[in-house]
């Protein structure tokens, strides 16, 4: 019932890339939402003993869409299928069909079942979403506009993943703080959220989001290429520094190869690397990586959670201060902390990125979900053919 | 050496250098038909990179014209002409343009020449490409060589360069092929070729940047001279190197300069050339030679071994002739078949022999003759004096008994005393013949000459001052350390007597009488000078001539004998003399007399043995 309120008074949505007005719609139950994913999730065991912020992405979303009760420490506690809904075929890590659990907590979902189709690439996941064979998909953020363009419909997140320029500890090539300046002040935010991520995002100065610090402002964006070039100048000539980044992401490597191509320009010599993984595991691994590219997702809008958690994950490789704040925390002593780090330069936030998803015609009240939120599957509904095709050709 | 081993020598010389100087021409001739034949292939290869290589360039002119004249290019160049157009759109489009146009380098710069797109180093947007701004008309240009950065570093490609004008706002389209391996695996060689990029992106020479179809190339360190040659001065040049000590394993490499548009140098192609067919084929060539040569000498020497022998035989017979003329048989005959020098040759030593022997004979005739009438005429002499005083001595007795009987025992006693003493000098005179025709063979010991000079010289030393005389003054002219010579000493001392006694009589008036003995070559030469009348040529031919003399009362003996003495210790004698200064005699004896000098038998024993 609660859900049946929501989604009438949710009736106009306002979807980020579609700068239209939805026209109010009549909730309609029924229908198989086909969705797609690239991660391939193995298990639908309850993560039990594990906070929730720890699980991985997609087990997460499995987890809240199968499981109900929560431990006060935010881990699931109850048995499959008490959640909103239940599982009717599994074949791990490729695919799993929930179907709506009719005595849900809150109501029964609008759609009779998800049909989830796991391991599947990005560029797989855009070309079903033009031709209609999934309704709901991941989209890398750098090929958000050209989604757009080709005629999908796409719902932009807030950005809530820091991507950032990490050097580990003890590094020779990167011991001297100068060193990290220089190479910091060299990139040139502007030109990769303009031009790689096509606009789709923010530069980061510090490490938390404008929209949740309200102090980001504060720092600056701003490359600084003869700064650079002063910097560098001062070190003792070294060898050329090794940038890694993740074998898998694409755009982490877009950035790497823009970062040294900054680099050249300010006469820091950097060789592009990839490195298998990702996160604090990977870097430890890579002993000969002088700076690398990581991805912190947000999880949580709380900027004193937010930020401990950045901090617990970069502290391991960059040995930075990752005491608690206090609790509450002051805007003032973020800020300080954030600052504290970004000074330190052993990271360099580079851009925020925003969770962009890839929606079919028929997809309706879709909210893309906010830092430490799962999808909303269980409120979504889908039109019906007719209205489908009708909407298809409005767009 | 004999004259058929000189021949059959310089035959074989003569073949060896014939097949030699055929051999290394047609060596030569391989040789240089193959450098041809490699220059060809060379000169072949690079024509076909060039063609190839305009090719390349018309190919990827077409295609990014292809690309500039594509309905998105135009339409980007429109977006970009309005004013705070978002480029930004555009970042990825190069890529695959590139790919769908098979082009490695793609880059969409704008107006300004800051890169909207990169195909092959996709990061470097919106930084410039500064160079392309430059070429006033880039349609007329066409390809072009160019160095390119891209994110491995920079490169050789192969570009063109297309404008699409908007307005007043031109959006550049630069692309091209990378010139590296794949580009040398298209290349098609012929067998035992191959061709090596040299990228020259550094100043000094970079062995990394030389390539081949597979990628870097191996031992690239050894192509440094002559790339390091070419980075000084561009030009076609050739060099060849020996990977090893294999002449199969040489390549003969010809270097082709690439230049850029500003006439750069910006790479070099080389062309090798691998000598292990060549090196194949000449070995074989080398060993048909030797193998032919190998044949040809065989056959060539056993043809100059019966050549030889079948050109020297009749030289060989009358060499065998003419020692045995040289031996004394002057009937000697050479058997000489067929015509030619060599033919007229052995008919004219046939025609030679035959009239020296006809000449011998007649001249022994004459001189048994000449001989003969000299004995006479010498018996005549000596035998004439004791009868001339017997025929007087006997018609005295003859008288005395017929006139004066009384008187007749004291004609006949003395009578019969001159009897005996003609009778006796009757009997001296055919020892004297007798001693001459048995004179006995030399006992040979060691010998001393100057103690035989010395003894001979003392036994004359009363005659040499005797009163009533002009005294003879002899002078000894000895060498100390004269060898000692096999020889009798008794003969040589008789020999010298004769030659002393000689001396003696030719210095009526008395003279100086010089005896002097030398070491020649271990030879003993004793002279024997007197300062007396000296003798006519026509005597000094006679001197040795048994029966011969110039004296009164000479018998024509003595040099004779004294002839037969060095003669019998394988001597020579010789005279010297002049008239009214005086003669020399010269004997030079060896230290060790050879076999017993073979001389022509005198003519009392071809008489003995006639009459034998």
């Amino acid at each position: 019932m609660l859900r049946r309120l929501a989604a009438i008074s949710l009736g106009i949505v306002l979807l980020f890339a579609a700068p239209r007005v939805e026209t109010a719609r009549r909730p309609r139950y029924g229908g198989v939402l086909r969705v797609e994913i690239e991660a391939a999730v193995s298990s639908l065991e309850p993560t039990r003993g594990v906070k929730d912020l720890e699980v991985s992405g997609a087990k997460r979303q499995f987890d809240a869409l199968i499981y109900d009760r929560r431990n006060t420490d935010g881990t699931f506690s109850s048995v499959a299928g008490s959640g909103l809904f239940q599982i009717a075929e599994w074949e791990p890590g490729k695919h799993a069909t929930l179907t709506a659990n009719e005595n849900a907590p809150g109501g029964r979902p609008f759609v009779d079942s998800i049909q989830i189709q796991m391991g599947r690439a990005a560029r797989d996941m855009l070309l079903d979403l033009e031709l209609g064979k999934t309704d709901l998909a991941e989209i890398p953020v750098e090929q958000a506009r050209r989604a757009v363009d080709r005629g999908v419909r796409v719902s932009v997140s807030q950005p809530d993943e820091l991507l950032a320029l990490v050097f580990p500890a003890g590094r020779a090539g990167t011991e001297d703080a100068r060193m990290r300046e220089a190479l910091a002040a060299a990139i040139d935010r502007a030109s990769i959220v303009n031009f790689i991520l096509q606009k789709n995002g923010e530069a980061a100065g510090g490490l938390l989001p404008q929209w949740s610090s309200g102090t980001a402002f504060l720092f600056s964006t701003a490359a600084d290429a003869v700064r650079a070039k002063e910097l560098w100048t001062q070190m003792p000539k070294s060898a050329k520094l090794v940038l890694g980044y993740d074998l898998g992401d694409p755009l982490e490597q877009s950035v790497a190869e823009r970062i040294v191509v900054n680099a050249r320009e300010a006469g820091i010599p950097v060789m592009a690397q990839a490195i298998s993984g990702a996160g604090a595991t990977a870097m430890a691994a890579s002993g000969d990586i002088d700076a690398r590219l990581m991805r912190l997702r947000m999880p949580s809008p709380v900027p004193r959670v937010a930020l401990m958690n950045f901090l617990a994950a970069l502290s391991p490789v960059t040995k930075i201060d990752a005491s608690p704040l206090p609790d509450p925390a002051s805007p003032q002593d973020i800020y300080d902390r954030e600052r504290a780090i970004v000074s330190s330069y052993c990271v360099a936030p580079l851009v925020w990125l925003p969770q962009v998803y890839g929606l079919s015609a028929r997809v309706r009240n879709w909210i893309a979900p906010g830092p430490g939120e799962t999808w909303p599957l269980a409120d979504v509904w889908l039109d019906g053919p007719a209205e489908a095709a009708s909407e298809k050709e409005k767009r | 050496m004999t004259f058929r081993s000189k021949l059959f020598w310089v035959f074989t010389l003569a073949l060896l250098l014939s097949v030699g100087l055929i051999a290394a021409g047609v060596m030569v001739v391989t040789q240089r038909a193959f450098e041809d034949l490699n220059q060809q292939h060379s000169d072949a290869l690079v024509a076909q990179f060039q063609r190839e290589f305009e090719r390349r360039g018309q190919d990827i002119v077409h295609r990014v014209q292809g690309i500039a004249d594509a309905e998105p290019t135009v339409r980007m160049a429109i977006d970009l002409s309005r004013p705070k157009s978002d480029v930004s759109i555009y970042v990825n489009d190069a890529r695959g343009v590139s790919h769908a146009h098979q082009l490695d380098i793609l880059d969409f710069a704008a107006n300004d020449g800051s890169i909207i797109s990169s195909a092959e180093w996709p990061a470097r947007f919106g930084y410039k490409l500064s160079w392309v701004t430059q070429q006033e008309d880039w349609a007329a240009r066409g390809s072009f060589l160019t160095k390119v950065e891209t994110p491995e570093g920079p490169t050789l490609a192969l570009m063109s360069v297309a404008t699409v004008r908007v307005g007043d706002n031109n959006l550049y389209v630069a692309g091209g092929q990378r010139l590296g391996k794949e580009f040398l695996a298209s290349l098609v060689l012929p067998t035992g070729m191959r061709a090596l990029l040299y990228l020259n992106l550094d100043r000094a020479y970079q062995p990394a940047n030389l390539l081949d179809s597979n990628g870097p190339a191996n031992d690239a360190e050894r192509f440094a001279p002559i790339l390091e040659k070419e980075q000084q001065q561009p030009g076609q040049q050739t060099a060849k190197i020996n990977w090893t000590s294999d002449p199969a394993s040489a390549e003969i490499f010809h270097a082709l300069p690439l230049l850029g548009r500003q006439k750069e140098l910006l790479g070099v192609l080389l062309v090798g050339n691998s000598q292990r067919e060549i090196a194949i084929v000449e070995n074989r060539i080398i060993w048909l030679a030797l193998a032919v040569v190998g044949i040809g000498l065989l056959i060539g020497l056993l043809l100059s071994w019966w050549g030889a022998a079948r050109v020297t035989r009749p030289v060989r017979n009358l060499a065998e002739g003419a020692r045995e003329v040289a031996a004394g048989n002057w009937n000697a005959h050479v058997d000489v078949r067929g015509g030619g020098e060599i033919g007229q040759l052995g008919r004219a030593f046939n025609q030679m022999t035959q009239q020296m022997s006809e000449q011998r004979e007649r001249l022994v005739q004459s001189e048994r003759v000449a001989a003969w009438r000299e004995v006479a005429r010498r018996l005549a002499h000596e035998l004439k004096n004791p009868l001339f005083p017997l025929q007087t001595t006997v018609e005295n007795l003859q008288r005395a008994k017929e006139q004066r009987p009384e008187q007749f025992e004291e004609v006949f006693r003395e009578s019969t005393g001159i009897l005996l003493s003609e009778i006796e000098n009757l009997k001296t005179i055919t020892d004297r013949f007798s001693d001459f025709s048995k004179m006995p063979q030399p006992e040979l010991a060691a010998v001393n000459m100057n103690e035989v000079v010395r003894s001979a010289v003392k036994l004359f030393e009363a005659q040499f001052g005797a009163v009533g005389r002009p005294p003879i003054t002899p002078e000894l002219h000895l060498q100390e350390d004269l060898p000692a010579i096999q020889a009798d000493s008794a003969l040589l001392h008789r020999a010298l007597e004769n030659l002393i006694l000689n001396a003696m009589d030719a210095m009526p008036a008395g003279g100086v009488l010089m005896l002097r003995t030398t070491n020649n070559n271990g030879k003993v030469h004793l002279e024997i000078s007197d300062t007396g009348t000296g003798l006519t040529p026509e005597e000094c031919d006679r001197l040795f001539t048994p029966y011969y003399t110039t004296k009164q009362h000479g018998t024509g003996l003595g040099l004779a004998i004294v002839q037969s003495v060095v003669s019998d210790h394988g001597g020579r004698i010789s005279v010297e003399s002049e008239t009214g200064v005086g003669t020399s005699f010269h004997i030079e004896l060896p230290s060790q007399p050879a076999r017993r000098a073979q001389t022509i038998p005198s003519i009392f024993e071809k008489e003995k043995g006639k009459e034998g």
